[in-house]
């Protein structure tokens, strides 16, 4: 281990605390993932809206493909025609933000648009100002996983033995797991049941009722993204940044193939410490708020 | 939690027999067709007609899908695109390995598709006799994007290699890492058209024009990958026509929303409400 390589893995758990947090933010700009079953529902259950609804398969597959496409481009431009590595990665996160932006614009047309019954309407203004912001979040994820598979495969002094994309494909699948587990609550549990008690949990009664009307006007998914920075992206983007940060100073500081025993035993260590970490939050969350009251009714928040 | 896609099998005007036969004839023929005028023509530039072959299988494994995921799985949609090219991937390996082996690499096509229809049947067997999913058209259905995301697979993997061989395949489609975006691309290009359009107001022309407009950018996924492993001309050419195919079916997509839709406005208030 050295301070050049050790500044490395420092620069990629940044990177990934940024894709962490943009690649929750982007979800929840579009409703993908588990909040977007309420977007979907609720329009069934007799709220038309105007809040985006793009469904882009979950959240790990589409990541997969932004990181995927980025890091292809980068290494086709870097490969065949010897680019710098920084203009090459930047090429390749817009042509991933340009797939997202189609992706995206096709599953708000046709989810709406297969819920005619219902009277949802398409709405054009929205396509217009919120995909550029989705795509702008898309960018800034697919080009962070993309530098952190570059590093990995250039820079570090042990060289990753798989291609860059492939790694990007792993990446993405982990940023989109770990943004539809920890951040996506903060949009569906809080932000689209933000009318009612705090902590109350999704009761089957109220699915679908998600709030349409906003502090003035009507809602759209832009507000969405503004009440998600504060926690929500954050919280991924620090999980996403720990995962990638932790996992590679391990095989760092250790030699993964003198010293493999070494890396696998702290990684073990890191995973129990954890364990027990996530079991404190959740005791303490519960001394401090204690249980639930019983439902009884809607009761002002 | 389940949305949408109305239970009971989807209203279909395109019969599922004959999408399949389509899209079977139209991958292979296309498949075979592309490796044969390369090789009969030592050069490269048809390798794009293996991305236009893919785009049939692609058709039929995006109605596959409708038809599976019609029975009421909403959030499965992406698992079951997922599942596809997993078994296409294996199927292709396996078809081209053995191909290599007996030393006919052309006849790679017919046993990965051979073997893509028997291990998608036996998965749709266990999915319903083990796994107990209960869904009629389960055993058929795998069985169709067993073969899809095989022939969607090889399609790519030959329109990036321009080359049938297995050790080609390997060497440029494998250890560049571009069947990663071939896999995801190809994944989506099959889960994503009836994802997108999931609902009780689902129509099937509009889901398959979606696939198609899907698979032209999965074209120029693999347009772009081509400039590496086959050159600029191969590659561009590879590029344009996906561009192409996708802006011609994205503006038909979009008259179809036109049609289907309750409304497209500009702006507006919200709806009244319909119950």
């Amino acid at each position: 281990m050295d301070a050049f390589s050790m500044g490395l893995i420092a620069a990629m758990g940044a990177l990934a605390t940024v894709a962490g947090a943009s690649e929750d933010i982007e979800s929840d700009v579009g409703s993908q993932s588990n909040p977007n079953s309420q977007v979907q529902l609720a329009a069934q259950v007799g709220n038309p809206h105007r809040i985006y609804n793009k469904a882009i398969s979950g959240e790990p597959p589409a990541n997969a493909l932004w990181a995927a496409t980025a890091a292809m481009v980068a290494y086709t431009l870097i490969t065949a025609f010897q680019m710098p590595a920084l203009f090459a990665l930047v090429a390749g996160a817009s042509v991933a933000a340009l797939f997202n932006g189609v992706f995206a614009i096709s599953a708000y047309f046709g989810r709406n648009s297969s819920q005619r019954r219902f009277n949802q309407w398409v709405y054009l203004d929205i396509v217009r100002y919120t995909t550029p912001s989705i795509m702008a979040h898309a960018w800034i994820t697919s080009f962070c996983i993309a530098t952190i598979s570059y590093i990995m495969v250039y820079m570090l002094p042990i060289h990753h033995p798989f291609p860059m994309p492939i790694i990007a494909l792993i990446w993405g699948l982990a940023v989109g797991a770990i943004g539809s587990s920890v951040g996506d609550i903060h949009y569906g549990g809080e932000r689209e049941f933000q009318n009612r008690q705090f902590g109350c949990g999704l009761n089957t009664m109220l699915s679908g009722q998600i709030v349409r009307k906003a502090e003035a006007g009507l809602r759209n998914s832009i507000d969405n993204a503004w009440f998600c920075t504060k926690f929500g992206g954050p919280a991924t983007g620090m999980g996403f940044g720990l995962t990638v940060f932790l996992d590679n100073w391990r095989t760092t500081v250790f030699d993964p193939v003198t010293q493999a025993s070494l890396a696998i035993a702290m990684g073990i260590f890191f995973i129990i410490v954890e364990v027990f970490y996530n079991l404190y939050i959740e005791k303490s969350a519960r001394r401090k708020y204690g249980p639930y009251p019983e439902y009884k009714g809607d009761i002002a928040a | 939690m389940t949305v949408g896609g109305g239970a009971g099998g989807a209203p279909s005007a395109f019969d599922p027999k004959k999408i399949r036969m389509y899209g079977l004839v139209g991958s292979v023929v296309g498949i075979y067709l592309g490796a044969i005028l390369n090789m009969a023509l030592n050069t490269n530039v048809f390798s794009f007609v293996g991305a236009v072959a893919a785009i049939f299988a692609v058709v039929m494994g995006a109605n596959s899908v409708r038809r599976i995921c019609a029975y009421g799985i909403g959030t499965g949609v992406p698992s079951i695109g997922m599942l596809a090219l997993g078994m296409g991937i294996i199927a292709v390996m396996f078809g081209l390995s053995v191909a290599e082996t007996l030393g006919f690499g052309l006849l790679g096509p017919i046993i990965t598709l051979v073997y893509a229809g028997v291990f998608g049947y036996i998965i749709g067997v266990l999915a319903n006799k083990v796994i107990k999913f209960n869904i009629p058209v389960m055993e058929e259905g795998n069985a169709d994007l067993s073969m899809a995301g095989a022939m969607a697979i090889l399609g790519w993997s030959f329109a990036v290699s321009g080359n049938l061989g297995y050790f080609d395949i390997v060497k440029n489609v494998l250890m560049t890492g571009y069947i990663a975006i071939i896999f995801i691309a190809g994944g989506l290009a099959i889960l994503h058209p009836f994802n997108a359009n999931l609902g009780p107001d689902e129509k099937q022309d509009r889901t398959l024009v979606n696939a198609i407009m899907v698979s032209g950018i999965a074209m120029i996924a693999t347009g772009i990958a081509a400039i590496l492993t086959q050159g600029l001309a191969a590659g561009l050419l590879q590029l344009v026509i996906g561009f192409a195919l996708w802006f011609y079916f994205f503006k038909m997509y979009y008259k179809l929303v036109k049609r289907d839709a309750a409304a497209v406005v500009g702006t507006g208030l919200l709806p009244p409400t319909v119950q």
